[in-house]
């Protein structure tokens, strides 16, 4: 007789591997053979999974056909299950597996466009924070202004893709011929920023220089040293755009021994 | 609005014994719009553990409802114990939503780490029983207040499980404390499967543990050669023989807090309030032959 955790494993390889044959011997038949049995839980759990992966990839989809993302679901759930019942979270390597199955290659801008929709989905789904309120740098000292570090909102991903993967999924999932006929695949990178703002959702390009500044803003780098790394931006409208679009939920004193962290403002 | 700052705009609100519905997501703008005359929801813990507009949508309709949380993520039967981050995100919807119940499962979906997604039945046996209680008591004790356990549907008997469902679900109840969420239909439809006695099942049940029923509609499966098999797909209404099971549950427990489930080829608000309505009937009949013979 298995223990439990043995007997939860056995259950657990015949869903995910098809490997029936010990925790078949664990089961009662009754005119319906215990394979059959198993298979109806596979059946819901794998249906689950790939409903979880076709919610976020959309676009993907669409480019794809059911039938080839069904395949690829099942695929991927194989070589990465999820690890909790929060099915939100999970789906992030997709792109990196699309990226490395032979059979989509073809598609050399798939990984791309599932990159940029799983963006969408961590905008969506993060959790809320506070949005920074501007007035509330008015108190901070002006001597102290170079000190000044940023705390993205949660929502935010910046995303830089060889391919024009927004306008990929736009057109896609628009259905227009039209739109997919204009995209040009040479069109060089995209730089994006992905958030989710008093709106909702949202996806906007940025130039290079503009993506640089709010990566490194984002990683915490003192107002300072972005001031000395990009001299020919303007630093302050660069920050009151992320401050007014909602891209930033809090600050601190970087360079001070005893730091002040504030955040604040509605979420 | 983030949690800590904002001021709540109602206090834990009890759910009632009367019908409620299961909220999905296709319904959140129309029980805003329309505020249906119904007495509580019940809302998939799982669907609100990010933030943005799902949370939003229920922070506005707990303004004006009791609501319960129902959870199918959480693994309470697993040997190796409930998965912690699952647990914590729970608390924090819990401290949000502060709901009249909170639920889960008599089942598991974890082992090895990962997540399988679907209630999978446990074997009854004394060491399961130990586990469940084990993980119960720790969920108990990690949220601060009790959870209801529901008995799921199922496909398949392992040859060692001694203890039969009822018993080993009370036993639960009476070992830490919680309460016994009473799923009929899944009653019916296990019952179907594995040839037990639904009635029995129910009468087994300790009345005082029992604080929710649950209703849904489920289809029968032609697997073949004259074999068919009942699959709890929630995707229909309520049967007559679970409407009849209904019936014997609220005359052995009393009136509580029933819910109509509806979670495939979700129909029209319409309809579930129309189902909650007939289970509404049928708990104000038994109000009324408890009353007559109290006389």
């Amino acid at each position: 007789m298995p223990t439990l955790d043995e007997l939860q494993r056995a259950f657990g390889a015949s869903l995910r591997f098809g490997e029936d044959g010990t925790i078949a011997e664990a089961i009662i038949g009754g005119g319906i053979a215990p394979e059959e049995r198993l298979r109806i839980y596979r059946n819901t759990a794998q249906s689950v999974l790939a409903d979880s992966l076709r919610l976020a990839y959309r676009a993907v989809e669409r480019l794809v056909g059911r039938n080839f993302f069904d395949m690829a679901a099942a695929r991927f759930m194989r070589e990465c299950p999820p690890r909790t019942g929060y099915l939100n979270d999970y789906g992030d390597a997709f792109a990196d597996f699309l990226a490395a199955l032979p059979s989509a290659a073809e598609l050399v801008y798939l990984p791309d466009v599932a990159r940029f929709e799983w963006a969408l989905s961590i905008a969506a789904n993060a959790p809320d924070a506070p949005v920074l309120d501007i007035a509330m740098l008015a108190d901070v000292e002006k001597e102290q202004h170079e000190a000044l570090c940023f705390m993205p909102h949660p929502s935010l991903r910046l995303l830089r893709l060889g391919f024009p993967a927004d306008e990929i999924a736009g057109a896609v999932l628009s259905g227009s011929e039209r739109a997919m006929a204009a995209i040009d695949l040479s069109s060089g990178p995209a730089w994006l920023v992905v958030h989710r703002g008093p709106d909702g959702v949202e996806a906007r390009r940025l130039d290079p220089q503009a993506w640089r500044f709010a990566a490194r803003l984002h990683a915490g780098e003192t107002l300072g040293s972005l001031i000395d790394s990009f001299p020919d931006l303007d630093i302050a409208r660069a920050l009151a755009e992320q401050v007014g679009r909602g891209c930033l939920s809090g600050f601190w004193l970087g360079s001070t021994s005893e730091s002040l962290r504030c955040s604040g403002g509605a979420a | 609005m983030s949690s800590s700052s904002t001021p709540k705009a109602w206090a834990t609100a009890p759910i009632p014994a009367t019908a409620g519905i299961g909220l999905r997501f296709c319904h959140h703008q129309p029980v805003l719009d329309e505020r249906p005359s119904v007495g509580w929801l019940e809302v998939h813990t799982e669907n609100y553990m990010g933030g943005g507009r799902p949370l939003a949508y229920l922070d506005a309709i707990r303004r004006d409802y009791p609501v319960s949380l129902h959870g199918v993520g959480l693994s309470l039967g697993s040997a190796e114990g409930p998965d912690r981050v699952h647990l914590e995100r729970i608390k924090r919807l819990v401290e949000r939503i502060e709901p009249g119940l909170i639920s889960e499962h008599l089942s598991w979906s974890m082992t090895g780490g990962v997540y399988v997604a679907d209630l999978l039945p446990l074997p009854m046996t004394e060491e399961a029983l130990a586990v469940m209680c084990r993980n119960v008591a720790h969920v108990q004790e990690h949220l601060g207040r009790p959870i209801l356990v529901e008995n799921p549907s199922s496909y398949l008997r392992y040859r060692h499980s001694p203890i039969p469902e009822w018993e080993f679900l009370a036993a639960v109840a009476r070992h830490t404390g919680c309460s016994i969420l009473c799923d009929v239909n899944n009653i019916f439809v296990s019952a179907c499967n594995h040839g037990f006695d639904a009635h029995r099942y129910l009468r087994a049940l300790p009345p005082e543990s029992v604080s929710e029923i649950h209703l849904a509609g489920h289809t029968l499966k032609d697997l073949g050669d004259g074999r068919k098999i009942r699959i709890d797909d929630h995707g229909a209404r309520v049967c007559r023989d679970v409407w009849h099971l209904y019936d014997e549950a609220v005359a052995l427990f009393g009136p509580v807090p029933t819910l109509i489930e509806w979670d495939t080829d979700l129909p029209p608000l319409a309809v579930l309030l129309d189902e909650a309505a007939m289970a509404e009937r049928r708990l104000n009949a038994a109000r009324g032959a408890g009353n007559a013979d109290a006389r």
